[in-house]
């Protein structure tokens, strides 16, 4: 049998012997297996969230949040201070992320290598990455398709002297109708659902949707089967029946948080599992326009500033925009009543810029912790320090900065209370405001580290050909494996280490 | 509109609120209650109260400071319709229905800590439950959750306020009243009837 699997079609429990099991059709999981089913491999790729189509995606945030979120759209550190949109269906992140695709940067690369032993080099990952942009569609962004949104950052920075640049994004026949982070309804953004799934299909793949893996059964050093339980599409609650596979190797891109959750979940606690996860925790600030923006419309992320990228000892953070609908925007608004109502009331005039922070550089720097729930799923810890709150700050002031510079009525803050910035004379106040756990807006889109990659396996999870240390037809190549975050959005970062990793993964099958 | 497992018990602060807490079952304390609009999934008819009278004043209206140039395109909006016509506590046990023991716990621990009459005392508020105050009141009582010193409490609060937001701001109702058009559902329809064509 080949094909997407949906959960209501397993009728009795499976058994499936392939060659290799994929858990997770993410970025990672999607081109592991095109390129492992085009090598001549049996593939089987279990995917915990569901099967959804273009007709399916019908713009509106209430539906999509929860139909493609993990969580359904309700996962967050566990005190609530960092809010994290993960997405969950067949093709991962890849269905609900703003396109922004960035080559991994050659210094962290370096960074890698030096500090962890990885092998990761510019030479290796260009043609993966070549290849990656043919398929994907992935190009630069002309500046007249950046919308009001976007534009406000562009021009801020240039009026400042700020670096600054058009993206590059997945898309073909890209409408601008803004609605990527709910799964884009005219299939222009290329999603490893409509790219790489399909194309292991094509070479004899199999896809369970609605199957979430409880465990990586395993015994010495093999690894010997996955075991998941199905899911009825649309409730996700259990069907009582299991998929069971017995591979001859199994690849785990899961993703950050589910990844470690999943080794943990199966015992597989050997090593900084969960350990070092970093989130890019980002913050945001709210430009008022007299002039209308429209920010729910046009390409969400089409612009971006890597200026403050590198400061030093101090975190550096890179500028990005958010689309601005009005769940997403009421649910970040941080306090209650009019102010809430009254800005809601004015959410064409907005524009939303964020800040992400580049967390795992630092000295010493331990980001987050990924443990287990009662019920197996990942509860994730990040504690907010002296390193995130300065970070913060001057995030804060660099977007405020950009947007009076643009000329904006007035820019406000995520604080509980919010900050108003009218003039630079305003800015101290920004920086006296207090920060910590709900004291300030904080989310996370970029969930990377928790498997890392490395050569001391008392550092890391996975060697640096992504075959976990101890168990030796188990391999992770998704996310999780960073060693810190990346300073950009990480999904063509992910499909060009799974990519590059899948060579090692066939001659593991070619020995075994 | 996060209910992660966790955030009330992680102080030891929170642990023994929860304790002063579930010390009286939340029946007893005379929440003023509401009749829901269907029958409840996951909350009691008490709970529900508790979180329709937040929604109530999360999402009121009132004199908002902004920025004198969009005074008149504020005052131009449609009329919002009140989370109580949106049946907001409604929409929000249906999304909770589902969701885990242990969070579910919690939130039900956090709804009778947020109208507990003597732990609003206790914290500088009137000796009444939330459902019982005045509007001002529990503009005071949210004030205070929202700025506590104790994380407990701020987490409590960004747990109802962003729940309330998320299920009002989601229904479609209230596009109008943020002037929000709405998703382009022409334009994609006729582009995938032309994109479907051979």
């Amino acid at each position: 049998m080949s094909g997407i699997v949906r959960g209501d079609q397993v009728a009795k429990d499976v058994l499936l012997t392939p060659d290799v099991c994929i858990v997770g059709s993410g970025p990672g999981g999607a081109v592991m297996a095109s390129r492992l089913a085009e090598a001549g491999a049996q593939v089987v790729v279990l995917e915990e969230g569901g099967y959804h189509l273009k007709d399916e995606f019908d713009m509106q945030e209430a539906t999509a949040y929860p139909r493609l979120y993990q969580d359904r759209g309700n996962r967050a550190t566990a005190d609530l201070s960092i809010a994290v949109l993960q997405g969950r269906a067949v093709g991962g992140g890849t269905v609900v992320n703003w396109t922004t695709s960035f080559r991994t940067p050659d210094d962290v690369l370096a960074f890698w290598r030096e500090k962890e032993g990885a092998a990761l080099t510019p030479e290796a990952l260009r043609p993966h990455f070549e290849e990656i942009e043919r398929r994907l569609g992935i190009q630069k962004v002309d500046l007249e398709d950046v919308n009001a949104n976007n534009r406000a950052l562009y021009e801020g920075c240039r009026k400042l002297g700020w670096a600054v640049d058009t993206t590059s994004r997945n898309v073909r026949g890209c409408l601008r109708t803004g609605y990527c982070g709910m799964g884009c309804p005219v299939d222009a953004k290329q999603s490893a659902a409509l790219t790489y799934l399909p194309d292991a299909v094509a070479r004899g793949a199999t896809v369970y949707a609605n199957c979430r893996v409880r465990r990586i059964e395993w015994t010495g050093k093999r690894a010997t089967a996955v075991v998941g339980e199905v899911l009825l599409p649309g409730t996700q609650e259990q069907t009582g029946r299991t998929v069971r596979v017995e591979p001859r190797v199994v690849v785990v891109c899961a993703g950050a948080l589910n990844s470690p959750a999943l080794l943990l979940r199966s015992g597989l606690a050997q090593g900084p599992v969960g350990k070092k996860t970093w989130l890019h925790p980002t913050v945001a600030m709210i430009a008022m326009y007299r002039d209308p923006i429209e920010g729910f419309y046009g390409a969400p992320q089409s612009v971006a500033s890597h200026h403050f990228a590198h400061r030093g000892a101090d975190a550096g953070f890179f500028l990005e925009a958010a689309p601005v609908h009005p769940m997403l925007s009421g649910i970040a608004l941080p306090g209650f009543g009019a102010s809430v109502t009254g800005q809601m009331g004015l959410l064409p005039h907005v524009s939303v810029s964020i800040a992400l922070m580049i967390d795992g550089f630092g000295d010493g720097e331990e980001g987050g912790t990924v443990t287990l729930r009662p019920d197996g799923g990942p509860r994730l810890d990040y504690p907010q320090g002296a390193r995130q709150f300065e970070c913060f700050r001057a995030s804060m002031e660099a977007l405020a900065r950009v947007h009076l510079a643009n000329g904006a009525l007035r820019v406000t803050s995520l604080h509980v209370p919010p900050v108003t910035i009218v003039s630079e004379h305003d800015l101290p106040a920004l920086r006296a405001a207090p920060l910590g756990p709900n004291r300030c807006g904080v989310f996370t889109a970029h969930q990377m580290g928790g498997c890392r990659m490395g050569s001391d396996p008392a550092r890391s999870v996975v060697n640096p050909e992504l075959r976990h240390h101890f168990v030796e037809n188990l391999w992770v190549a998704d996310g999780s494996v960073f060693p810190t975050g990346l300073g950009v959005n990480p999904m063509e970062s992910i499909y060009g280490v799974s990519s590059w990793a899948a060579q090692h993964v066939r001659s593991a099958l070619a020995k075994a | 509109m996060e209910t992660r497992r966790g955030f009330l018990k992680k102080t030891i602060g929170g642990a023994a609120l929860l304790l002063a807490a579930g010390a009286v079952p939340l029946a007893l304390r005379k929440t003023q209650l509401r009749t829901p609009k269907r029958p409840l999934r996951f909350f009691t008819e008490a709970e529900y109260s508790v979180f329709a009278a937040v929604a109530d004043r999360v999402l009121a209206r009132g004199a908002a400071q902004v920025p004198r140039e969009l005074e008149r395109v504020l005052a131009s909006r449609a009329p919002a319709p009140s989370p109580a016509e949106l049946d907001v506590a409604g929409k929000a046990d249906a999304f909770l229905a589902p969701i885990d023991a242990a969070s579910a716990k919690e939130l039900k621990q956090l709804l009778a800590l947020f109208d507990n009459a003597l732990f609003s005392l206790l914290t500088g508020g009137p000796p009444r439950p939330f459902t019982r105050m005045t509007a001002a009141e529990q503009d005071a009582h949210l004030e205070r959750w929202a700025t506590s010193r104790m994380a407990v409490r701020r987490t409590g609060f960004q747990a109802l306020k962003r729940l309330s937001a998320a299920v009002y701001y989601g229904s479609p109702e209230t596009y109008a009243s943020v002037g929000y058009p709405g998703p382009p559902e022409e334009l994609v329809r006729t582009v995938r009837a032309a994109r479907a064509r051979p």
